[in-house]
């Protein structure tokens, strides 16, 4: 993505001087977009932000990624049905046990609205910008969620035998800043 | 550590990382909650904390935060609760391993919904598993608690 | 029917075995020869091996078998109160002490070489024989779906001896003719004085009255409780969370423990570090292993959470796997088997090498399939409690064989048998695993090191997962020549399978030779009750190194799906409906006949069905039961959901139809929860499945619609506990064979689609 993005941005960024500063500046947002997008994109993030009802498993010892085990749902409040709530199960910290249940406070889905689940670069990054799909926060609010948000948090310490998300929370904010200040470029689909 | 298990304050000398099942089991001698899996993968161990259903097996004993109540504590022979009863109208248990994990996700199903449709059951008891598949007696006493839950 | 000539071997084995058990076949005691394992109380009197009266009132059943779902508590303890004249709710049902007087000669029948339907002299004979070397082994197990069948005849006539004697001890106190007594609720009658007696103010009295050897049974016609379902008599237990089961064991002072095998079965540890494992607080100790079951180590602690940590925290190189060390290697080795031929032809009617020798490409029928190893996966991880104290040793274990168990207990403690007590508890769970005693024998062996406390040794699931034994993978090669009318006038099935005696005697019972090719391999495929001119199925025995063991109905439980799905594949490529195949095919058996009628007017073969939905069906005759079953699937947007199941069995006799109905429902789910996902495999010589995440089964949103018939026309009486489960999946393949048109002939269905 990112060498493709770069060809383009040679190619048309020849018209003139400030043209070229712009696109540098593109440029640049994009890759800092593209560290936020593999961070949103990872199923430690990824598996929770689904637009249907059923959070998702994978990993080495799920095989492919599946629907939630023991027919889970979002239920009205995102923190599951009765009967099986999210914190049924989920509780402030993560299991010991290599395949018990990963904890952390406030175990929920997000939103459907918010969906990163099998979404591409750009539609995950049209929807982070979109008020109306990012629970009406300003890109300055959503990069300090993601750094101290400790269920967010929770990606980058998954638990025993899960892969965490890439970078670190910190490294995810600055990125989202970053990205902000290069005037929050998204790619073309 | 102070714990309340069934209205009882009980003090116990745990580990605080240990789970909550094995503080009932092995050290306060509360047995209705049973060992299935240990990763909250086939709900044998269910209890309540604050009447919310929790698998007992993960659930570290320093993350109590409310009341513990077991299925000791939902009724006694003499005293069933609706859904016990219904249980035995409906003669639902076979080897009865995972019945006290079954009956506690059914009193908190219907405690939220008290005329639950099969997709309500389905959404709530698929963490209990059951080897002896009584499934579809476990889903006929569900209602016919939730009818007589809905006459008293 | 089987050609005599092919098992002439095996009943010579067999005859010679009888000649030293004796010859007193075909009676079934219910006193002897065993001397009676109860001891009276005080102000208790004991009538017999399965009865005590309380000068309370107080009325006992012993139930000799192991409750672990499957009622027999209930029915066993129903048969004694039909003839004691008293009501299920009157009688207290214990399950009795472990004991040589509680074999299980039911089960030892359906083992002979056989088929069920098969009445010739020379079965008969044979079964009868090996009823009593069941006796003389005094084998008390719950297993091969032969409790009932087993206690049929010997818990009613316990319980008629017991009314007799109390009717004519009421007799003497009263003065009056024995046969003027009447007896109703525990009261005895002088009708024609109106005077009566209870039976608690009789029976320390009529326990000295003399047995009578073969007491009179009471017409079906007179039952007051068999054939009716009764409420099951664990219940109240079972929904207050009550202690029953064997992990619940408490003593006084007791310790908790688990143990920690070597993953690669069978093998030892080559390098050990036990230090990390005896810091972790709680752990009083850690205990090398060295058993029949293989090597590893016990945890002793103060609580079963430390002694699990603990085991995690023991390093440790485990020593080689002595079998291939993984699935593909494994699945080729029982190829090469197929390749190499030579197998046991358990049945072979007509010609077969003629039949095929001639026979035009486009009437064979020709496939290959293959089934996997299994884990039992019961409810209740693996667990006993053993103390050894005072040169004693008492063990508390939910086990289906206990006097099997409590004999190797007492061998690896070098304690006298009579110095070993063994209580078994409620199971959760049996399916076969437990006739294994390898969880008790970790328990002695703590127990051991215990300094004379208990200690209540619970595996974790990811032990239970990965150490079998398991049910045997297998692979079979099949052929079939088709008749002009689309109907086999051949099929030839050759299975390659380890066998699962074999396996069992060397953990078991190493003093027993294994001299006869293993009818468990190809049974659910050799017994069938179809009529075909030339048929031949046979055992070819490939011997892994992977221990096996039995598993809900045995070989049925994968040969049902390879003949029945085999069938379904002939029927397609003669163009013959599959119910219609059966019917013409089994027409010699009007049971089996009966079963197959009735699933197709219950389920509505034939009718059309909407788009997207399809039904499948399969028949399979095991344990004397006759069973078929239609599986409807529809497909959907998450995957094929399985949304009804009609089951009609013929079991002779229904002794308790409502229970009888949750076992044929439980029998097909677990049955259909294999079919849809499980399978164990093997990485580096260690099972790669470890808890439900990987090995799970089927839940409550999966779950199917049930109809089940119950049908009473077989002359004989039926098996129950397993009988449901070989035709599931095969209705299951069949019927989404129907529903795509792909022919799935792997084990479990998932490989190759999706379920909802």
């Amino acid at each position: 993505m990112t060498l493709r993005f770069t060809i383009i941005g040679i190619s048309v960024g020849a018209a003139s001087l400030a043209a070229i500063g712009a696109f540098a500046q593109e440029n640049s947002g994009l890759a800092e977009w593209e560290k936020v997008y593999a961070v949103f994109s990872h199923p430690r993030c990824a598996n929770c932000h689904v637009e249907d009802e059923s959070p998702r498993w994978s990993g080495p010892h799920y095989g492919a990624t599946r629907v939630h085990g023991f027919a889970i749902g979002r239920g009205e409040d995102g923190f599951g049905n009765p009967g099986q709530r999210c914190t049924t199960c989920h509780f402030e910290t993560n299991s010991p046990k290599l395949h018990g249940p990963p904890g952390a406070p406030h175990w929920h889905l997000a939103p459907a609205e918010m969906v990163w689940f099998e979404k591409s670069s750009a539609e995950i990054c049209a929807q982070i910008k979109d008020p109306a799909r990012n629970g009406g926060r300003t890109l300055e609010e959503i990069a300090v969620h993601v750094r101290d948000d400790a269920l967010v948090g929770w990606g980058w310490s998954p638990g025993p035998g899960r892969e965490p998300a890439p970078g670190s929370a910190q490294e995810t904010y600055e990125a989202l800043v970053a990205w902000a200040d290069a005037g929050a470029p998204c790619p073309g689909e | 550590m102070q714990i309340t298990i069934n209205g009882n304050v009980r003090e116990l000398d745990v580990d605080p990382e240990m789970p909550l099942l094995w503080a009932l089991r092995d050290v306060a001698g509360v047995l209705g909650p049973k060992f299935g899996c240990g990763i909250a993968a086939c709900g044998a161990c269910t209890v309540f904390i604050d009447g919310q259903p929790v698998r007992s097996c993960v659930m570290p004993v320093g993350q109590v935060s409310g009341a513990v109540t077991t299925i000791e504590g939902l009724g006694e022979p003499d005293a069933l609760h609706p859904v016990q009863q219904a249980w035995i109208d409906e003669q639902v248990p076979q080897c009865g391993y995972c019945q006290a994990g079954q009956i506690m996700s059914a009193v908190a199903l219907l405690a939220e919904i008290p005329n639950p449709t099969d997709e309500d059951i389905d959404k709530a008891m698929s963490g209990n598993l059951c080897r002896c598949g009584t499934y579809p007696r476990i889903r006929a006493a569900v209602k016919r608690a939730a009818r007589s839950m809905g006459e008293a | 029917m089987s050609r005599l000539g092919t098992i002439t071997r095996r009943t010579l084995l067999v005859g010679a075995a009888v000649v030293a058990g004796g010859a007193a076949f075909g009676y079934y005691s219910y006193r002897r020869p065993y001397e009676n394992p109860l001891e009276a109380d005080e102000g208790e009197a004991v009538f017999n091996p399965f009865v005590k009266i309380g000068a309370d009132n107080s009325i006992t059943v012993i139930a000799p078998r192991a409750e672990m779902g499957q009622g027999v508590s209930t029915t066993l303890a129903a048969l004694v109160a039909e003839e004691l004249d008293v009501e299920l709710g009157a009688v207290r049902v214990e399950h009795g002490p472990t004991s040589w007087a509680y074999y299980n000669a039911g089960a030892m029948e359906e083992s002979v070489p056989f088929a069920f339907y098969n009445d010739s002299a020379v079965a008969q004979f044979v079964r009868d024989s090996i009823g009593v070397v069941g006796r003389i082994a005094g084998v008390q197990s719950t297993g091969g779906s032969a409790t009932i069948r087993d206690g049929y005849v010997r818990m009613r006539k316990a319980g008629a001896a017991a009314r007799i004697m109390l009717t004519a001890a009421a007799a003497k106190r009263l003065g009056v003719p024995a046969d003027e007594i009447g007896s109703a609720n525990g009261i005895l009658t002088h009708e024609v004085s109106r005077r009566s007696l209870t039976y608690g103010e009789v029976a320390l009295d009529a326990a000295s009255e003399e047995a009578p050897d073969d007491p009179p049974l009471r017409d079906r016609s007179q039952w007051r409780l068999l054939g009716k379902s009764q409420k099951r008599v664990d219940m109240m237990d079972k929904v207050t969370g009550a202690p029953i089961f064997g992990i619940d064991m408490r003593q006084p002072d007791m310790l908790f423990g688990t143990v920690r095998m070597s993953p690669r079965l069978g093998a030892k540890p080559v390098r050990s570090d036990v230090t990390k494992a005896e810091a972790v607080p709680g752990v009083v100790k850690v205990v090398p292993l060295d058993t029949s079951y293989g090597g590893g180590f016990g945890v002793i602690a103060e609580n079963s959470w430390a002694a699990f940590r603990a085991a995690d925290a023991i390093d440790v190189e485990w020593g080689d796997a002595s079998y291939p060390s993984d699935s593909e290697t494994i699945d080729r080795m029982l190829r090469d088997r197929l390749d190499e031929g030579g197998g046991s032809a358990f049945r072979d009617d007509g010609d077969i090498e003629g039949s095929f020798a001639d026979a035009p490409a486009d009437q064979v029928v020709a496939a290959e399939y293959s089934y996997p190893f299994l884990a039992h996966a019961c409810m209740e991880p693996m667990n006993a409690t053993a103390r050894r104290k005072d040169g004693k040793l008492e063990l508390w274990a939910p086990c289906q064989m206990p006097t099997i168990t409590r004999w190797l207990c007492s061998g690896v403690a070098g304690i006298d048998q009579t110095d070993v007590t063994l209580t078994v508890t409620s199971m959760g769970g049996g399916f076969g695993r437990r006739l294994e005693s390898d969880f008790a024998i970790y328990a002695t062996l703590l127990a051991m090191e215990a300094d004379g406390r208990p200690v209540n040794v619970t595996w974790t699931r990811e032990a239970d997962t990965r150490h079998g034994p398991f049910r045997p993978a297998a692979r079979g090669r099949f052929r079939a020549r088709l008749g002009d009318d689309g109907l086999p006038v051949a099929v030839d099935m050759d299975i390659a399978a380890p066998s699962v005696t074999r396996s069992f005697v060397h953990r078991g019972l190493p003093w027993v030779p294994m001299v006869m090719p293993d009818k468990i391999t190809v049974d659910g495929a050799w017994d069938q009750p179809y009529t075909i001119p030339s048929y031949r199925v046979s055992a070819l025995d490939a011997d892994l190194g992977i221990p096996v063991a039995s598993w809900r109905s045995v070989g049925a439980s994968g040969n049902g799906f390879f003949h029945e799905c085999f069938l379904d594949e002939i029927a397609a490529a003669g163009g013959v409906d599959p119910i219609e195949l059966r019917r013409r095919l089994m027409a010699d058996y009007p049971t089996a006949v009966g079963v197959v009628d009735k699933v197709a007017e219950m389920s509505g073969w034939g009718e059309q069905l909407p788009m997207g939905k399809a039904k499948g069906v399969a028949f399979t005759l095991a344990f004397g039961g006759w069973v078929a079953e239609v599986v409807q699937v529809a497909d959907t947007p998450d995957g094929i959901r399985i949304e009804k199941v009609w089951a009609a069995a013929d079991i002779g006799l229904a002794l308790d139809p409502g229970i009888v109905e949750a076992q044929i429902v439980s029998g097909v789910i677990y049955g259909l929860s294999a079919a849809m996902g499980q399978e164990i495999t093997f990485a580096d010589g260690m099972v790669v499945q470890s808890n439900f995440h990987d090995f799970d089964a089927m839940r409550m949103h999966q779950c199917p619609e049930f109809e089940v018939a119950i049908l009473e026309n077989s002359p004989k009486m039926g098996g129950v506990g397993e009988i449901g489960t070989p035709p599931a999946a095969p209705a299951l393949a069949n019927a989404i064979f129907a529903l795509t048109g792909k022919r799935l002939r792997d084990l479990p269905l998932s490989r190759e689609v999706k379920f909802a």
